[in-house]
């Protein structure tokens, strides 16, 4: 296995390269910056539709109430775990290869949050009225109901948004440092300037922004676990039979690091090559990444097994029920393409050859976050299709262009926001590799001296 | 004021409905206690929907055209769902799965399809309730299930919450389609409650506007209410009077003698019912078993066949 | 009384150490190591702290002060407005129910403890900040700085400091 990153990068070389990212990449970054845009347009114009013809355009009927917009929101809340994971969790543990590629899980959690949040909204029959959600003192004296999964996930989501911007920030403010010493024209220089908030690398800075940046990854460990977890208590705080289910939470905890792990990977491939990245994001860094998947997959797999043994062994009828409509009924192309995706394709991840084999990950990526999509879709909808309740047995519901259109958006408004961020703040945390090449110039030299000791 | 308040009562806001206080709300707003239920014989319904006509009657509920009653989003407070025989039972009898297709018409042209009207059970502990992110449905201190309009925001956690899928929300923004209350249908709209715009939930209220006038009234002259006193739109439409309706705490209304007579009790998820083999008992409660404690009993059905 | 800055760049941290602990041991009159003495670096250098000696970090104060008034101020919000504004009977449960306080609690803990420690961090770190009279771009790029404040007088014995430990560059500006 090769190198994590080669030790005789000069510090100044990478400051050169990420600075060439912000400024100068691919063209293809403007032509995904326009797609982008363009399938962002097609879902503000399905919103447009559905805010004021009323959501009955979106197809949904009476007792199937909930849509593609809930599984799709369960998806983006699943994508932001994995930047979490990287930034957080491996930085505790001290693992250097997260360091090139963890600004950009990061900031794909922060705007996949952003994405979630939004089908929040467009999920309402009354988006107008959606500060009643808010606990605001009013003269009206109400307050939301605090009992509501719902709200709960609102705060969640809210806490987590804010956390994860505020960790971004912190953890670039000195490569926005770099930023300002760098660039001298226009509007950056400017908004450099304000974001570095005159940072200049002194022993007091560093002490206590070590100290910070811990505290705040301590936090975002239980908080990610709690988000998805709350996410889950939605369905598994509810009655109904395929959604009461006591696993719930931390299946849906290792199915969004499942999701955010396969992005990470799609994401890893694209900016490597707009950004000409090949320096940094290594094929050893990807073959740790993969490996991760891999780990994760399986977890995943499990999980699933135990919720499908819970069903078919727990006495309920209902919940068998639903698990038979599930693989039988009209949702079966969709849930054995969910279990081929979700279970199967990542055996391609044993595989060392394809490990860094950069189109098989891509193509891979792709379809892993396919099937956790359809996962979602078929956690939510053949519940509403065969509940416990028979003459509201509904299985012919299929969303409208309008319910799908506002799906395909949220890509192009995910898209949009990720490769603005990409063009502003460096993608890849510069102080961060210096210090990954720092540890291993040390080591090698350790190594040396050692060596020469043994002789 | 307020942690002092908390601190005080704090027995009282911890304690849980209805198995703690037996079904009685802690509210005393009037002369007595009420609990509003029904029960609804499926031996005495011919599955006419003259309850649900009237339910779109009094309720001002929208007509919503051919293509979205397809669709499933029709507003039917009171619906009539049609089950058709007995398949296992017809199998028996004709020893052959085969012909099952000719079995189930036969059994139907024997039997007739069976009828059951479909409300809000009013549940005393409703699943929908607790799961409202701005508190829009709650528990009122007559016993039923109230939904605020002017506070939903349409998130339809209540109806995916809710086991019998009685709650309907408006799709679209009903009262401004043609098809809705076409003339002169639109001069019979009730004047004594709204209608709803589109994006928020609703469901069957026990004729809120009628209860409560009743209440009321009973109220100012200082009495107890009577069955008389109020009906709901159903049960005075229902032909062959399968429905009644009443206050559940009046041991003198009809209601709360047919729930004893069944040996059905609002508070309990499991009834325990006197185990003689040939008794009549037929009342019985929908997916009690799920403990929301339904407001509804129903009548089973006597079959030809078993009689 | 007038003072001096003095920015002494280095290429190589070793060196750079040696440097410091040569300022820490020469006892220069006009010259406060543990005040006047600044270490400016591209990268966290857990050595740095060894070498100029431990100071105290008071984030972590920060951290606890907000997360328990977040957690305390959630749960009192949300008990409190069950109780006195909304006293409503849903779904059976007490109307104020411990388990979902308690996840409404658990965020607003987290909250309000990732929120203090930033506003902590800023404090303690001194941020935003004015500008050091004496910086270098070369700091953000790969070079270690030292940035020594002192009296006039000092000065060149700390130049000299400087020279003879291979500084890259010497850049000084007389203070106000």
């Amino acid at each position: 296995m090769g190198k994590d990153i080669r030790e005789d990068i000069a510090w100044a070389q990478i400051n050169k390269d990420v600075l060439a990212s912000v400024q100068s990449p691919r063209k293809l970054y403007w032509v995904i910056l326009f797609i982008a845009l363009a399938v962002f347009g097609v879902g503000i114009g399905c919103e447009v539709m559905n805010y004021r013809i009323g959501l009955g355009v979106s197809n949904m009927d009476n007792p199937h109430v909930w849509g593609l917009y809930i599984a799709t929101f369960i998806f983006w809340i699943g994508m932001s775990h994995s930047g979490t994971l990287l930034s957080a969790i491996l930085h505790l543990m001290h693992a250097d290869w997260r360091k090139p590629i963890y600004r950009f899980a990061e900031a794909m959690t922060t705007f996949s949050l952003m994405t979630a949040g939004l089908f929040v909204a467009v999920h309402l029959g009354r988006l107008w009225q959606i500060y009643y959600a808010l606990p605001y003192p009013n003269e009206r004296w109400t307050w939301p109901n605090f009992q509501s999964p719902l709200l709960w996930d609102a705060m969640a989501i809210f806490t987590y948004l804010s956390s994860s911007v505020i960790f971004l920030y912190i953890g670039s403010i000195p490569d926005l440092a770099i930023c300002r010493d760098n660039i001298q024209a226009g509007w950056r220089k400017k908004l450099y300037s304000i974001l570095s908030l005159g940072w200049e690398g002194t022993d007091r800075q560093w002490r206590n922004f070590r100290i910070t940046y811990m505290t705040v990854a301590c936090f975002l460990i239980p908080l990610a676990v709690s988000v998805h977890s709350i996410v889950a208590s939605d369905f598994a705080m509810s009655q109904q039979p395929g959604w009461h289910v006591t696993s719930f939470p931390p299946y849906f905890v290792a199915g969004a690091l499942y999701s955010g792990c396969a992005a990470i990977i799609t994401l890893f491939v694209i900016l490597r090559y707009v950004f000409k990245f090949e320096e940094y994001m290594t094929l050893p860094i990807l073959r740790k990444t993969v490996r991760l998947t891999f780990a994760i997959a399986m977890v995943w797999t499990y999980l699933n097994c135990i919720e499908f043994a819970s069903a078919w062994y727990g006495h309920s009828q209902a919940d068998k029920a639903v698990l038979i409509q599930k693989a039988t009924g009209p949702y079966a192309p969709f849930w054995w393409s969910m279990i081929f995706c979700g279970s199967v394709v990542p055996f391609a991840m044993m595989v060392k050859k394809w490990q860094v084999n950069i189109p098989i990950m891509f193509a891979v990526s792709l379809l892993l976050n396919l099937g956790m999509w359809l996962e979602r879709w078929m956690i939510v909808s053949p519940t509403f299709a065969h509940g416990y309740y028979p003459w509201s047995w509904d299985h012919d519901q299929w969303p409208s262009l309008v319910q799908w259109g506002i799906v395909f958006g949220s890509f192009g408004w995910f898209t949009l926001l990720f490769m603005v961020f990409c063009k502003i703040i460096p993608s890849v945390s510069m102080y961060e590799v210096k210090e990954m090449v720092y540890h291993r110039t040390l080591a090698k030299k350790k190594e040396e001296l050692g060596l020469e000791g043994g002789h | 004021m307020s942690v002092s308040n908390l601190l005080e009562n704090w027995s009282k806001y911890r304690h849980t409905h209805p198995l703690d206080d037996g079904g009685h709300a802690d509210w005393n707003a009037y002369p007595s206690p009420i609990k509003w239920a029904m029960s609804i014989d499926l031996d005495a319904c011919t599955g006419c929907n003259a309850c649900s006509v009237a339910c779109y009657a009094e309720n001002n509920l929208p007509v919503v055209g051919k293509d979205k009653y397809a669709h499933g989003q029709a507003m039917h407070w009171m619906r009539i769902e049609r089950y058709w025989g007995e398949p296992e039972k017809a199998i028996d009898e004709f020893d052959s799965a085969m012909n099952f297709q000719l079995v189930a018409q036969n059994f139907d042209v024997d039997q007739g399809a069976q009828f059951l009207p479909m409300l809000c059970q009013q549940c005393e502990a409703a699943p929908c309730e607790t799961v409202c992110p701005v508190g829009a449905t709650n528990h009122t201190e007559d016993g039923l299930n109230s939904q605020i309009y002017n506070r939903c925001i349409g998130s339809r956690y209540c109806s995916a919450n809710c086991p019998y899928k009685v709650r309907y929300f408006n799709w679209y923004s009903y009262p401004d389609q043609e098809h809705a209350w076409p003339e002169p249908l639109n001069q019979q709209l009730n004047p004594d409650l709204t209608v709803r715009t589109k994006g928020v939930m609703e469901k069957c209220t026990f004729c809120k506007q009628r209860t409560y006038t009743a209440r009321n009234d009973a109220k100012t002259e200082g009495r107890e209410i009577r069955d008389e006193d109020v009906q709901t739109a159903c049960q005075q439409a229902c032909p062959t009077g399968a429905i009644s309706f009443g206050n559940l705490f009046n041991p003198e209304s009809t209601v709360a003698k047919q729930w004893s007579a069944q040996q059905v009790d609002l508070v309990k998820e499991k009834q325990d019912k006197d185990g003689t083999p040939d008794n009549k008992l037929r009342g019985y409660r929908i997916l009690e078993e799920l403990r929301p404690f339904p407001s509804i009993m129903y009548l089973e059905r006597v079959r030809e066949s078993a009689v | 009384m007038s003072k001096r800055h003095i920015l002494a760049l280095y290429n190589d941290f070793d060196e750079a150490e040696l440097a410091v602990q040569e300022l820490r041991t020469a006892q220069i009159k006009g010259f406060n190591v543990d005040d006047d003495l600044t270490v400016k670096s591209p990268i966290e250098h857990p050595e740095v702290e060894r070498m100029i000696g431990y100071k105290p970090i008071r984030v972590q104060w920060f951290t606890l002060i907000g997360a328990l008034t977040g957690g305390i101020l959630a749960f009192s919000l949300i008990a409190g407005s069950q109780a006195n504004f909304y006293s409503q009977m849903k779904g059976g449960k007490p109307i104020v129910p411990i388990p979902p306080d308690m996840v409404l609690t658990y965020e607003m803990f987290i909250l309000g403890g990732v929120y203090i420690t930033v506003l902590g961090f800023l404090i303690c770190a001194g941020l935003p900040a004015r500008r050091s009279p004496l910086y270098s771009a070369k700091v953000s790029e790969d070079q270690i700085g030292i940035l020594v404040r002192s009296d006039e007088s000092a000065a060149p014995a700390l130049k000299d400091i400087f020279t003879r430990h291979k500084a890259l560059e010497i850049q000084e500006e007389a203070g106000k």
